[in-house]
């Protein structure tokens, strides 16, 4: 493959918000003002019980969607088992704290540390060679449903397709709604903070790099295929620490709390709103994403349909993240050009 | 053993028509269609709609394949013209993103008008004896209809101009514009050929278990496998790894057990990225 | 027969060759001369249609082909071969003598001229492409497109790569086929042997014409001998 295909390559998310900013108060300002607001929610929502899970499960979609944007939106690895990596952190919490007898932590961070492991060696298989980009999105669908048949099929430790009751954490403060969105908002806070350091540190400057210009990258001397790695591993940790701390949260797991339907085509929406590459911008569409669900919930099954017809609206045309475009377009004086950025590809 | 080496081998014909739908499409134009095996689902329910209209199996199952060829088609004249405005890796991206939401489209609509459907032909008549196996007749016909396939297939790759001028796409685009081929024209033809030969998989699928409506990604995540191992881009090596992966995938089913036989495929496909990341017969990088 | 008006053309939106114009006329054998990096390759991009023009006009046998894709040129008889060949490696010299005749199946006398011209690839008949030398792969790109039966033959630096006395032969081979009265445009950086089998020549040089003459003017140039044949 040329050096100008490979360039090109990024392109998709080489649109991004680029500018990362140098001062920490900035991102710690960013990072407290969206905790705030999200802090805020519980006095609006809290006395419905129902409403706080959805508020919950969005939150823990946050995490979902700040660990796939730091290995998609950061090194172009499209991760289609965002669900399955989550589920090896839920399943892997629960069958250890119930099953084996792991005290909770320890085993919320076992599952989270598999979860990295798992989503480490799937991007060190699919880097391998030139086509890593590619691979990365075969191999990972294929471990998506590897992973579903796995839960499906092994019903004796999974419960299969009822799923299995969690005990772990019941009767802690992880089973009172408001309390529990908090700690999920402060799993959420937490993975801001993380994405935001890399992002600052000289990982992030080669993750930046590599995802502008591949080949630069690679002469300028950073090891790509290695950084990729690293994306994948820090991002897997945190969808593995988001699903098992949501499998405690939630009380129990079943094949559709990870379900690939149900959360990887959610996370791909989401980001696409928020914006790709952005800081703050998986929560954001996280956020606009639960409300919207929650509006649409009479669809049904056609929600799906939904989602799929916004992928393909939202990738095609507004590529940057809806709601930096809109942010954009009210900045700008009306009658410029809406903030689609250029192919920069000849023909 | 030889009743499950049987099956697999049953079962890998298969594996190769559906990756060879694939594998044609990316090493024609750089595009991976994720919503490959939602058309060979779209296509099974045609069918089944025919023959519940009163149409009998046969004709109803050639409609089915016109829907699939349609459906091809569909997809080259909507969601992946704007792919095939960029280059390189940036179009397998778009192209992964856009199919992903199509086929997430096809899915829902689906699941919310045709749950639990499912198209299943029976065939009847005796257990053939093939090896001291006795052979449903269902299978003994798909494998009969997937032979014959894959020999129209190398017919026309081998021995017809229009085969020649898709092969020479695949190997040198450029050099085929120069002897006045139309890339773009090439690649819809490619996009028919493949919507009819995912049609064929769950027809034929259909003669031996139940196709139903939830099948799509199943059905592409298999024919990914096969394509990955066998070579992006290689028919040949599509058909290989599909025999090779079938008797592996039959084989791992009866003796470790079903659900595990994903996983079986799935370090399969790993193993052979890591060894050999152009595939068996990949001749691409 | 051809005749290239003001065409400039170049990637990115930064034209390579600036309002460039020649002609070549029936029967002729004219060549471009310039060094590498004058725009010869991005030139004839242009004129065979891989590269659309961003603005200029090129007419062939009378009609406007302009941004015409290069599969429908090559149909009006404008015949391209590329410097990298662009051969079908995975394919026999046959499948890739008989895909220069797509989409008509090929013609036998076409072919057996072909194969008189090259005696070489017809006893490399069956051999693949990508397994035979330079020299070879040179001989097959021409013959392929001679297959197509062109009225125009387009040859970017056919000597590419090759040993001295490999060129001298693929030159010698030009030579008969112009003296079958094909009319050929050949952009070459060895001019000697350029000059020798040409009627006309152009010089490019940062992406326009710097000179045009007849063969034996451009020869007798002082600029084209001590930039291009190297007598001082």
């Amino acid at each position: 493959m040329s050096g100008r295909a490979v360039a090109a390559g990024t392109s998709l998310v080489a649109g991004a918000e680029t500018r990362v900013s140098r001062s920490l108060p900035r991102l710690f300002g960013s990072i407290a003002a969206v905790g705030a607001v999200l802090a805020a929610v519980p006095l609006w929502v809290g006395d419905s019980r129902v409403r706080m899970g959805v508020a919950i499960l969005g939150l823990a979609f946050a995490c979902y969607a700040i660990g796939f944007n730091l290995i998609f939106g950061s090194t172009g690895q499209l991760f289609l088992c965002v669900g399955a990596l989550a589920g090896v952190g839920g399943y892997g919490t629960a069958l250890l704290a119930d099953r084996v007898g792991v005290p909770v932590v320890a085993a919320l961070v076992l599952a989270a540390l598999g979860a990295a492991l798992v989503g480490g060696l799937l991007s060190w298989v699919a880097v391998r060679r030139s086509l890593g980009v590619i691979f990365a999105g075969i191999i990972t669908l294929i471990f998506a449903l590897s992973f579903e048949n796995l839960v499906l099929g092994a019903s004796t430790i999974t419960g299969g397709d009822s799923g299995i009751q969690v005990s772990a954490g019941s009767g802690t403060f992880l089973r009172e709604r408001t309390t529990a969105y908090y700690v999920m908002l402060g799993l959420v806070l937490l993975c801001l903070v993380v994405h935001g350091l890399l992002r600052r540190s000289r990982v992030g400057w080669a993750f930046r790099a590599l995802r502008d210009d591949e080949v630069a990258a690679e002469l300028a001397g950073v090891d790509v295929a290695r950084y990729r790695v690293y994306a994948a591993l820090v991002g897997s940790a945190m969808l593995g620490l988001a699903g098992g701390t949501y499998a405690l949260i939630a009380g129990r797991v079943s094949p559709t709390t990870y379900g690939f339907a149900q959360v990887d085509v959610v996370v791909i929406v989401m980001l696409a709103f928020g914006g790709i590459g952005t800081l703050v911008g998986p929560v954001l569409g996280a956020t606009v994403f639960t409300i919207l669900d929650e509006l649409l919930i009479e669809l049904g099954q056609l929600r799906l349909l939904a989602y799929g017809v916004l992928i393909i609206v939202l990738f095609l045309w507004i590529r940057r993240g809806l709601i930096p475009t809109l942010a954009e377009l009210v900045r700008r004086k009306p009658g410029s050009p809406p903030g689609t950025a250029p192919d920069g590809e000849p023909g | 053993m030889t009743a499950s080496i049987l099956d697999g081998i049953v079962l890998g014909l298969q594996f190769g028509v559906l990756a060879a739908g694939l594998t044609l499409v990316y090493g024609l134009g750089g595009v991976l269609n994720l919503a490959y095996g939602q058309i060979a689902v779209v296509s099974g329910l045609v069918t089944l709609l025919t023959m519940e209209a009163g149409v009998p199996a046969v004709p109803a199952a050639l409609i089915g394949l016109v829907a699939g060829g349609a459906l091809g088609l569909i997809f080259d004249l909507t969601i992946l013209q704007p792919v095939y405005r960029r280059h390189g890796e940036a179009r397998v991206l778009l192209s992964l993103l856009l199919t992903l939401g199509a086929a997430f489209v096809i899915d829902g609509y689906l699941n919310w008008r045709y749950p639990l459907r499912g198209l299943n032909l029976r065939i009847t008549g005796d257990p053939l004896v093939v090896f001291g196996v006795r052979m449903r007749m269902g299978s003994v016909v798909a494998s009969g209809i997937t032979i014959v396939v894959i020999g129209v297939l190398y017919w026309l790759f081998r021995y017809t101009r229009l085969g020649r001028a898709i092969r020479s796409v695949i190997q040198d685009e450029e050099g085929s514009r120069l002897v006045g081929i139309d890339p773009q024209l090439m690649m819809r033809l490619i996009l028919v050929l493949s919507g009819v030969l995912a049609a064929i998989v769950a027809i034929t699928r259909s003669m031996v278990a139940p196709v139903n409506v939830r099948a799509g990604f199943s059905l592409t995540v298999l024919g990914l496998i096969v394509t990955v191992v066998g070579g992006l881009g290689s028919i040949p090596g599509a058909f290989l790894a599909g025999l090779v992966l079938g008797i592996i995938n039959s084989v791992a089913s009866s003796y470790i057990g079903t659900f595990l036989s994903l996983i079986i495929l799935l370090v399969a496909a790993a193993i052979t990225i890591v060894i050999r990341p152009t595939g068996l017969l990949g001749v691409r990088e | 027969m051809l005749e290239v008006e003001g065409v400039s053309a170049g990637y990115r939106g930064s034209d390579v060759v600036r309002d460039v114009s020649f002609h070549v006329d029936e029967g002729e054998t004219v060549m471009i001369i310039g060094s590498n990096g004058a725009g010869k390759t991005t030139l004839f991009r242009a004129v065979c249609g891989l590269l659309p023009p961003s603005s200029g006009e090129v007419r062939f046998l009378g009609e406007d082909i302009t941004g015409l894709p290069a599969q429908k040129v090559v149909r009006r008889g404008l015949a391209f071969v590329p410097a990298e060949r662009h051969l079908f490696p995975q394919m026999t010299v046959e499948e890739n003598l008989m895909l220069g005749a797509y989409p008509e199946k090929p013609d036998p006398d076409t072919l057996e001229t072909v194969l008189e011209l090259f005696p070489r690839l017809g006893e490399r008949f069956r051999q693949l492409a990508g397994t035979m030398s330079g020299g070879e792969q040179q001989m097959l790109a021409v013959g392929r497109a001679l297959m197509s039966q062109p009225r125009l033959l387009v040859l970017d630096e056919p000597t590419t790569g090759l040993a001295p006395i490999v060129a001298r032969n693929a030159y010698a081979a030009l030579e008969r086929l112009r003296e079958q009265g094909l009319t050929i445009l050949v952009a070459e950086q060895q001019v000697p042997l350029a000059l020798a089998v040409s009627d006309r020549g152009y010089v490019l040089e940062n992406g326009a014409i710097g000179l045009a003459g007849t063969s034996a003017e451009l020869a007798s140039d002082p600029r084209v001998r001590s930039a291009y044949l190297g007598v001082v």
